[in-house]
């Protein structure tokens, strides 16, 4: 290998690595750029409001974030996604049975929120709630608990 | 030749990677992750051992946003502002220092613009304090913050905000409305301030502004009314709160906070007392207030308010212009109002008035509350200066008996004036008599008429009646 | 192993490229190649012939769609969410603003470099027969470039886009009769709104793309079919030039178009033969011997007019941000209020007459634009016999260029003179 082809395979390497690699950053750049960065939806985690805001026996179901919000004399909080496992439909909760019924098709959970009938393949998910500092009642919906899980305020 | 354009073809593509890494890398790095970073140094601190101290620092650097849409806001100043809501962070150094006071007004349900101003969507600490270019909305100054409270508690009290109160009261009494527009009732002499607090002017600018009108708008028609500093504070208090913003049922439903403090205050001001009394304390015309909170229910009270006639047919009590939070206001106050109120209410009055002055004083309400005092004075002395208009400054109407008769007084209400000119070459004077006939009623022109008769001096007071 | 040859070559047809016949194959036998000839004049691809204007337009129209389609994913075309959306590619969106700033940048060098690209195709004569037609192809590109770069402006929503809009519409809203009609046909209403940003948003992204490529690849095709690039001015052959002696397509094949013998090396490809004279530029045998294969002598001037179009690119949007100012407000006009700045030169003639600058300079402008290589019948490109059109069409681009830096630097508040020099404080208020 002589100087000058030396030279001229240096400069093909560098060029041509340099080349690809630059596609390959803008590529995963863009790809990247398509990954947003904030969520223009309620957050996977937030407050409630304070434990004084929830009656006991029938629970409370929080609209946008799809929760119900349950809260038992002796146990305490407890909090159970309303979107039916089988293929998320809004469950609704029937204080006769203390059942969850899917509108879709015709799934039942029961009180604990495991699957009784119908198409759904599992359990209602419950999520874990905390007591925030100032006092706030705080769902994480990142975080599945068993159905067991109380918090005692 | 071909060698030399191959390498500068190589050479470009190492220059095209340089500079795709070089702006990847400054999306990488944004300000706000060094305080994120800092942040989470400080709550690792407060860790009892190394393993939740780890996880602490582990906690991936992300954007937090508060998405408001009640307020047709998204705020991401919690993204470096991290302990707004933690009350541990008390003592922290700023951005992290927890906001204290804030009540029921917490960052998540209210964000923060709504309040401090600034641009909340923006991430680095210039943009989001709004001191750039092309963000007419920077962060309001500590002294004016609080006339954000207006925003939201557009009607009544406010605690810790009398500048508010203060304010609006002075907007209606002082005959502001006689030229300017507020929700659709007002003069057009003067801009339209309903979303005055949206037009992002400066509240220093604003204060000055009412200090002395010509020194920051030069030529300015509005007349100086010799406002006190705190009269001045107060009003700006008020224009920064007029924002025209559709808030949402959320943040509209709390907007008053009723309570007897401004309920007694309205109660001198709409002067009650002149009619009514309170455990005998008053005039007899009407009935005795005491404990009538006992007798009807607060919705028999507000109906009353709203219209005296219905309720009780042949009621001579004029109907007041009251919100129904003002009206909550009223009767807040009648539960607790004693003799004693109405005495000391009463010791300011100098006298108590007949039937026949209420008919005036109706018309007195609506002398102020269209704004007539802007121009004419409380007291109908005129005066302000209207440069070019004969005689030079608006005339007073305390003699206006000697030369028109009452029918020719209503013309002028009914379809303003021009007034004329002392120099007929020279500008048109800035002030002028709008006509009324569009917003008021011929009743309430003719009450207005009667209320200025009844002020004429003493020899023209003859054929007022 | 072999399987993957197998694969390899069923893809790659062609010969190593180290032989004639796989130099001229890689480009006919590639569909994204084929556009080029087999071989190109080497004078063509001189610098100084074309600067390569054509070819950096192109590319930065590539960088356009692309940055434009991925920016796409960001943007919701209704006010102020459109508006919130620029603020959240600027604050938070990873490498919005580089993104931003090179689909702004590039859609300014394509104006510009679309209009220096007619100016070098008017001086070296290059419109005349037989390409009357695709100047007259360019002619609408160019138009259609003004009304993406015009489109676009409105998207961002913010006070420089509403108002330059606003006033850039009422501009073509002084055409007699229809005037009135075609600004409400275009905006959708009155005035620049929601009903506008729409309109403005589909002709931007789908309409107006659309009718861009679509006359990009007939302009492209008549390059080729006219000849390739015209000869460089000091390549033309002397006056009364012998006549043409050779037919066939002008460089589809390699093999010279000698009266010889057919050579057993040589492949020779002819659809059909035809009677008649073509009516494209046809090549010489001494002309011939002037050619290289266009790979890889065509290809790495190509590779290095791109890199450069995209590295300049890529450096301005580095180092400047494009402007995004406050929110539209309908209730402000900022003074002076100013169009997009290459039709500051209309506004320019429309603040001294209405109907001259609204409707006749651009009407005539643009007529006259399209007629030229028919009103030009000169058929020599020498500058030294068209003394009186390069004069003509000189002065045009100078008064254009001259009324367009008065509209962007000299006009201040209440479009009065101020030179750029002096700053105007609070011109707003």
């Amino acid at each position: 290998m002589n100087r000058r082809s030396f030279f001229k395979l240096s400069w093909g390497t560098v060029g041509v690595g340099a080349l690809v690699s630059a596609l390959g950053v803008s590529f995963a750049a863009i790809l990247r750029f398509l990954k947003p960065n904030v969520f223009y939806e309620p957050p996977q985690a937030f407050k409630i409001g304070t434990p004084g805001d929830f009656p006991f026996g029938a629970p409370t179901f929080l609209v946008e974030e799809k929760i119900f919000i349950f809260r038992d004399r002796e146990k305490g909080f407890s909090a159970a996604s309303a979107v039916c496992t089988h293929l998320g439909c809004t469950v609704a909760h029937f204080q006769s049975d203390q059942k969850f019924h899917c509108p879709c098709h015709g799934s039942v959970f029961g009180a604990d929120g495991a699957a009784q009938h119908g198409p759904a393949p599992r359990a209602l998910d419950w999520f874990e709630v905390t007591l925030a500092r100032d006092g706030q009642l705080r769902v994480d919906k990142d975080k599945v608990v068993p159905s067991s899980y109380r918090l005692m305020v | 030749m071909e060698r030399r354009l191959q390498q500068t073809f190589f050479a470009l593509s190492i220059l095209a990677l340089a500079l795709i890494v070089a702006a990847a890398w400054q999306a990488n790095t944004p300000s706000w992750k060094t305080f994120q970073h800092n942040y989470l140094q400080l709550e690792a601190q407060a860790e009892p051992n190394a393993i939740t101290k780890a996880a602490v620092l582990a906690t991936p650097p992300e954007i937090h946003q508060v998405m408001l849409t009640g307020l047709q806001r998204v705020d991401r100043c919690t993204t470096c502002h991290l302990g707004v809501e933690d009350p541990t962070m008390k003592d922290a150094p700023e951005p992290f220092r927890y906001h204290q006071g804030l009540g029921p007004h917490i960052p998540s349900k209210f964000g923060c613009t709504i309040c401090h101003g600034g641009q909340g969507l923006a991430t680095d600490t210039a943009g989001a304090h709004g001191n750039v270019e092309f963000w007419p909305n920077p962060l309001l100054a500590k002294d004016y913050i609080r006339a954000s409270c207006g925003r939201c508690h557009k009607e009544g009290e406010v605690p810790g905000v009398p500048e508010l109160t203060e304010g609006r009261h002075l907007f209606e009494t002082q005959g502001c409305r006689g030229c300017h527009k507020l929700n659709g009732v007002g003069g057009s002499i003067g801009p339209d301030l309903t979303s005055e607090g949206a037009n992002h002017r400066a509240p220093e600018w604003l204060e000055k502004h009412f200090l002395t009108p010509n020194a920051v708008s030069a030529g300015s028609a509005m007349p100086n009314f010799h406002f006190t500093k705190d009269q001045a504070r107060a009003l700006t208090y008020y224009m920064l709160s007029l924002t025209s913003e559709d808030m949402g049922s959320f943040y509209s439903s709390v907007r008053l906070i009723p309570g007897p403090v401004y309920g007694r205050q309205l109660f001198d001001e709409k002067n009650c007392i002149a009619c009514h009394n309170i455990g005998g304390v008053g005039a007899k015309t009407g009935p005795d207030l005491l404990g009538v909170t006992g007798k009807h229910s607060p919705e028999w009270l507000d109906e009353q308010l709203v219209n005296p006639e219905l309720v009780y047919p042949g009621s001579s009590m004029p109907v007041y212009d009251l919100d129904v939070n003002s009206r909550k206001a009223l009767i807040a106050f009648l539960t607790t109002a004693t003799a004693e109120d109405a005495q000391l209410i009463l010791s300011k009055k100098t006298r108590s008035l007949t039937p026949a002055d209420i008919a005036i004083e109706a018309g007195k309400q609506d002398f102020a509350r269209f704004g007539c005092v802007g121009c004419h004075g409380t007291e109908l002395q005129g005066g302000v200066p209207n440069p070019n208009a004969q005689g030079g400054e608006v005339p007073s109407l305390l003699h206006v008996s000697d030369d028109y008769t009452k029918d020719e007084v209503i013309a002028v209400i009914r379809n303003g004036r021009v007034p004329p000119m002392d120099n007929p070459a020279g500008a048109a004077p800035p002030l002028y008599m709008p006509a009324w006939k569009h917003v008021l009623s011929d009743e309430d022109i003719n009450r207005i008429a009667d209320y200025l008769w009844s002020k004429q001096q003493k020899k023209a007071s003859a054929d007022a009646w | 192993m072999n399987l993957f040859r197998e694969i390899w070559q069923s893809i790659v047809r062609r010969d190593p490229l180290s032989t004639d016949k796989g130099k001229s194959e890689l480009v006919f036998l590639n569909v994204w190649l084929h556009i080029h000839p087999a071989k190109v004049k080497k004078e063509n691809m001189k610098f100084r012939h074309s600067f390569y204007l054509g070819f950096i337009t192109f590319f930065l129209f590539l960088i356009l769609v692309t940055t434009g389609i991925v920016l796409m994913v960001y943007y919701r075309p209704f006010p102020p969410q459109a508006y919130q959306d620029m603020k959240d590619l600027e604050f938070v969106v990873f490498m919005g603003p580089f993104l931003r700033g090179m689909h702004r940048w590039a859609a300014h060098g394509m104006v510009v470099c679309v209009f220096l690209h007619m100016c070098r195709v008017f001086y070296t004569g290059s419109y005349k027969k037989p390409r009357q037609f695709n100047w007259v192809v360019g002619v609408f590109l160019f138009l259609l470039t003004l009304g993406l770069s015009f489109t676009g402006y409105l998207l961002p929503w913010d006070q420089l886009a509403y108002w330059a809009i606003t006033v850039g519409s009422n501009i073509g809203s002084y055409a007699p009769l229809v005037g009135g009609q075609l600004r409400e046909w275009l905006l959708g209403g009155h005035s620049v709104g929601e009903a506008a940003l729409v309109r403005f948003y589909v002709l931007h992204v789908a309409v107006l793309p659309a009718a861009m490529i679509l006359f990009t690849i007939v302009h492209f095709w008549r390059v080729r079919k006219d000849g390739g690039l015209s000869r460089p001015i000091w390549k033309l052959a002397p006056p009364k030039a012998a006549p043409l002696v050779t037919i066939g397509a002008p460089a589809a094949s390699a093999a010279p178009l000698k009266a010889s013998a057919a050579s057993s090396t040589k492949t020779y490809g002819l659809m059909e033969v035809v009677t008649g004279k073509p009516i494209f530029e046809t090549i010489t045998p001494e002309e011939e011997e002037d050619t290289v294969f266009s790979y890889p002598y065509a290809f790495v001037r190509e590779a290095v007019a791109l890199m450069v179009t995209v590295t300049g690119i890529m450096m301005m949007s580095l180092f400047f941000h494009a402007p995004l100012e406050e929110l539209a407000n309908p209730a402000k006009t900022p003074n002076p209020a100013k169009a997009p700045w290459y039709f500051l030169g209309l506004q320019e003639l429309v603040s001294h007459s209405a109907m001259l600058g609204g409707v006749v300079a651009p009407a005539l402008m643009v007529l006259a634009l399209l007629a030229i290589p028919y009103i030009d019948r000169n058929p020599s490109r020498r500058p030294s016999d068209r003394k009186w059109a390069i004069w003509l069409f000189t002065l045009f681009v100078v008064i254009n260029l001259v009324l367009i830096v008065v509209g962007t630097f000299f006009r201040g508040p209440g479009w009065a003179l101020v030179p750029p020099w002096v700053h105007v404080v609070g011109g707003a208020e």
